[in-house]
């Protein structure tokens, strides 16, 4: 694989991570991360989302008058969302429940914005879907690791299986939305405690 | 008092920041000082307020099941739903627009204060989010939606308001370095978070 | 080109806006079969784990087909009935072709308005019947629903199940999640002789020896209130029929009625309930 692509594949997923580094995309989220399929679930849409999205905009990058570029861009991003959001309530009614209206925010999750405008109007095709998929990822990495420590604290469950003794008390806390917040903010801890080049001054 | 109920439960309970963390994006953004996040906790009342009620009359007019039997018996049966985030963001979109270029015109001084935060708005969570609660929650009529918008506007004015005061003083404080700057916020928002969780206790 | 001419970018929106509505409608009526056959399934399954043949998450394993055979097999009969609890015509039960009076948003208003056509699905289950209406109402912030199930005179609940459209997680939205709030269902009664608040979800703790109420969820106030009030509506929709029912089995109303209400403290609680269902 060539370098620039490489890079374009793991730079968000580690060090230009859209959630702990770029501050993009915590909006909608961080509410669907009580239970690990959920997360998983999301995280897999929001890959699918940006990767598309950023697909179709970098095919259309040419053509796209300067005036009505952000409501085009919005409405290909909504469509990809209303595509998947159909397919979920289709193939996974269950989870699409647990959802909600979640799934609808992805359109103004900042992330696919943000990569559409920073990245697919001024690169080709290819590179822009890879682009797109590895924020995606790298936003879903983050989700699943909130999710993994609320479920695993406060169900004691991990995917509905019962990873916990019984004899553990499942803290409540860790489920109520206040706690995925602190557990990023734990997150960012370690990450900038590892690439001190990123802490802030 | 059904109209008093729901504002000061959307203000205080079901607070778009903290209870459902809608429009983290610019709220983890603009909050490092008092008077931007002003402008832009009030530019989100305004925009809320104007489109929330604009989707509840699509939604009811066009896109719920059997909206448009208003246009004849033929259409009873036609279900838009599947169209309603692509027409709400829309809606949203031009309305961002439209205000942006009534306001540099007519009104420059507010330009000047609010106009850069208005492109920001069109891709807030907390404003479609807004208008999705709106279309889940089935209100019986305009004014509720108004209200609940207002009031979801309000509470998240007040959140951006309340953290940027905070994070103002907490300049001065003493931060492990990899927690300074976004770590402490996101603790800070947790924190707040679990303070308004108290509201829910509340009954009215 | 020009890209930036007024035609060509009216031209350009409107192209983009058809092309992407035309993927959509295709997409949405391609899907809209599978998903009416989830939405079935699982108001089937809410009904099933209501009446106790399986416990909603085992029926979540299962596929919609297997849970549309459940049905088919347990279910005898299932029918509407009117305001005055006569029997007005029959649902099809057969698998395949099962029918479903699940519009109960429609029929809330009905009730409202006096004409309901209201549904009871009759279920076998060891040797007896299991009577299984919805109930339905508004929570805090949604609609909530769900169904009672009666043994064979209707003078008992044998199990409940209830969902939500969007209440607070780990609050309201334990109305779903507890498994103890709706077990706590079993064993109660419907208050025959108080058409009006014949059930009651109390805050604080209900009374032991009330046998038409039952504890409310701590935090859960407003929805909790909302389930009351759905409760009381529909049961009193219901109320001819399930006296129907219990007089045919030859229950004698007014001990039931003597024995359910808690004496003075009942009355303080209508009082308290009618007060928040005006807000609620």
């Amino acid at each position: 694989m060539n370098e620039d692509l490489k890079k374009t594949l793991l730079n968000p997923i580690f060090k230009g991570n859209p959630i702990t580094v770029l501050v993009l995309g915590i909006c909608s989220s961080l509410a669907v991360t009580v239970q690990l399929k959920g997360a998983l679930v999301m995280a897999l849409s929001v890959i699918i989302v940006t990767g598309l999205s950023s697909l179709v905009v970098s095919l259309l990058r040419n053509s796209i008058p300067n005036r009505v570029r952000i409501i085009v861009q919005l409405v290909v991003v909504a469509m990809m969302v209303i595509l998947v959001d159909q397919v979920l309530k289709a193939y996974a009614y269950a989870i699409d429940k647990q959802l909600s209206v979640y799934i609808g925010l992805i359109i103004t999750n900042c992330i696919v914005m943000g990569r559409i405008e920073a990245f697919a109007l001024g690169n080709k095709p290819i590179p822009s879907l890879l682009d797109g998929l590895a924020n995606g990822a790298g936003y879903g990495m983050i989700l699943v690791i909130v999710a993994f420590f609320r479920e695993l604290l406060g169900s004691g469950t991990l995917l509905g299986f019962r990873v916990l003794p019984e004899s553990y008390v499942p803290n409540n806390l860790v489920i109520l939305p206040p706690m995925a917040l602190i557990l990023l903010g734990c997150i960012v801890w370690v990450q900038r405690a590892v690439q001190k080049d990123l802490q802030e001054k | 008092m059904e109209y008093i109920s729901l504002f000061v439960k959307s203000i205080f309970v079901d607070n778009m920041i903290f209870a459902y963390f809608l429009g983290m994006c610019s709220y983890l953004a603009v909050s490092k000082n008092v008077k931007t996040a002003n402008g832009l906790g009030i530019a989100v009342i305004f925009v809320l307020l104007c489109t929330l009620p604009l989707n509840y009359l699509l939604n009811k007019f066009v896109l719920q099941p059997g909206a448009l039997a208003w246009l004849g018996d033929s259409f009873k049966d036609v279900d838009l739903s599947f169209l309603s985030f692509i027409l709400f963001i829309a809606v949203i979109a031009a309305f961002v627009q439209i205000v942006e270029m009534v306001v540099e015109k007519f009104l420059p001084a507010l330009y000047s204060s609010l106009g850069i935060f208005l492109p920001l708005i069109a891709v807030n969570c907390a404003i479609l989010g807004g208008s999705l609660f709106m279309q889940q929650r089935e209100f019986l009529n305009v004014g509720e939606a108004a209200t609940y918008a207002l009031g979801s506007g309000i509470g998240w004015w007040l959140a951006i308001v309340a953290l940027a005061a905070i994070r103002e003083k907490m300049a001065y404080s003493k931060v492990p370095a990899p927690l300074k700057g976004l770590g402490i916020t996101f603790m800070v928002v947790g924190l707040m978070g679990m303070a308004f969780m108290t509201f829910m206790g509340i009954s009215l | 080109m020009n890209t930036n001419s007024n035609v060509y970018t009216i031209v350009y929106t409107t192209i983009i806006v058809v092309v992407a509505a035309a993927i959509l409608a295709i997409a949405a009526m391609a899907l809209k079969p599978k998903q009416d056959a989830n939405i079935k399934a699982e108001t089937i399954s809410q009904m099933l784990a209501a009446a106790g043949f399986s416990s909603k998450e085992d029926l979540a394993k299962l596929g919609n087909d297997q849970v549309l055979k459940m049905y088919s097999d347990n279910v005898k009969t299932a029918f509407l009935i009117d305001a005055k609890g006569d029997k007005i015509g029959e649902l099809e039960t057969e698998a395949g072709n099962i029918e479903l009076q699940d519009n109960l948003k429609q029929e809330n208003k009905n009730i409202a308005a006096g004409n309901p056509q209201l549904p009871v699905y009759v279920f076998t289950k060891d040797g007896s019947e299991i009577n299984v209406i919805p109930i339905y109402g508004a929570g805090l912030w949604g609609p909530i629903w769900g169904y009672i199930a009666f043994n064979a005179s209707c003078t008992e609940i044998v199990g409940a199940y209830f969902d939500h459209e969007s209440e607070t997680p780990g609050l309201g939205a334990k109305i779903k999640d507890e498994a103890w709030f709706r077990e706590q269902f079993k064993g109660q009664t419907v208050n025959f002789s108080k058409p009006d608040d014949s059930f009651n979800i109390v805050k604080g703790g209900a009374p032991k020896d009330d046998k038409s109420a039952v504890d409310a969820i701590t935090g859960a106030t407003m929805t909790c209130n909302g389930l009351d009030a759905a409760l009381d509506t529909w049961f009193k929709a219901y109320m001819p029929f399930l006296q129907k029912k219990a007089g045919a089995e030859g229950v004698d109303e007014d001990c039931c009625g003597g024995d359910c209400c808690g004496g003075d403290c009942e009355g303080g609680h209508q009082h308290e309930h009618n007060h928040n269902h005006q807000e609620g």
